[in-house]
């Protein structure tokens, strides 16, 4: 079996890091509306 | 985005996909640990699409009953789908490498889908570029339409041209190939991806109604 992991691990990081980021910068969007 | 049930249960969701994906569904034998990313890659292509979709339908229906809520759902349907479309084309280049020895080739399937992140990201640029409210809206329902147009090739091109891309396992007319295992990751992990972009789709549309609340001024019609 190849040992390719690391790209893997890479994608999952990525993906996990994206949505987070995205649903952070909502919340964040939101509070600065609120706070004008 | 603020904790609600229904992200809580899409975060909870994409946790257990993760779960299941790495520790208890098994490598595949001729491609490895790489073929996992099949599991974020895929749901994440399917999610794009189907808020792609969701764009070009309120995107018609707007131009038809010109309601401000249909504009609302398309922009944020865009949106979210742009950052579905982003993890696509991050995903799929990290499962190239391994299994056809590049990260890029411009074949059908991975061009046309680069162009339709180029074609939403003129989306957003157009919408933060019309400052009138009723013709922000048109321009965009139309550059929404002719993008959503594009999903369907990118779905055939597989049949439709010589390429790389593998043809479709799960989204066919025969039943999915796939052993019982993997079967099941895929099919939670859509389940979950699609919980998340509802999730997400209803926290980017609150957000706009907020938006429209505190500047009403940008509602002014001038169409």
């Amino acid at each position: 079996m190849p040992d390719n992991a690391v790209y893997y691990h890479i994608a999952y990081i990525a993906a996990a890091v994206i949505y987070g980021v995205y649903a952070i910068s909502l919340y964040l969007r939101r509070r600065r509306l609120h706070a004008r | 985005m603020k904790p609600t049930p229904l992200s809580i249960a899409a975060a909870v969701g994409i946790v257990a996909t993760y779960i299941r994906a790495i520790y208890f569904t098994p490598f595949e034998a001729i491609q490895g640990p790489a073929q996992k990313i099949f599991y974020i890659h895929a749901p994440s292509a399917w999610v794009a699409f189907l808020a792609f979709g969701v764009v070009g339908f309120t995107s018609v229906l707007y131009l038809w009953l010109r309601d401000d809520r249909l504009d609302r759902v398309a922009e944020s349907s865009a949106e979210v789908g742009l950052v579905f479309t982003t993890v696509v084309l991050i995903t799929g280049p990290l499962w190239g490498k391994p299994i056809w020895g590049t990260y890029w080739t411009w074949d059908a399937r991975l061009t046309l889908t680069l162009f339709l992140w180029f074609i939403f990201v003129a989306y957003i640029v157009l919408r933060g570029a019309v400052e009138d409210r009723s013709m922000r809206a048109r321009y965009s329902a139309v550059l929404g339409i002719l993008g959503a147009l594009l999903v369907p090739f990118i779905h055939l091109s597989v049949y439709m041209f010589r390429t790389l891309h593998p043809k479709p396992i799960l989204m066919k007319p025969d039943a999915p190939s796939l052993p019982p295992e993997m079967l099941t990751t895929v099919l939670l992990a859509f389940g979950t991806f699609t919980l998340l972009y509802v999730a997400l789709l209803r926290a980017r549309y609150r957000y706009a109604v907020e938006r429209d609340g505190a500047h009403p001024e940008e509602s002014y019609n001038a169409g």
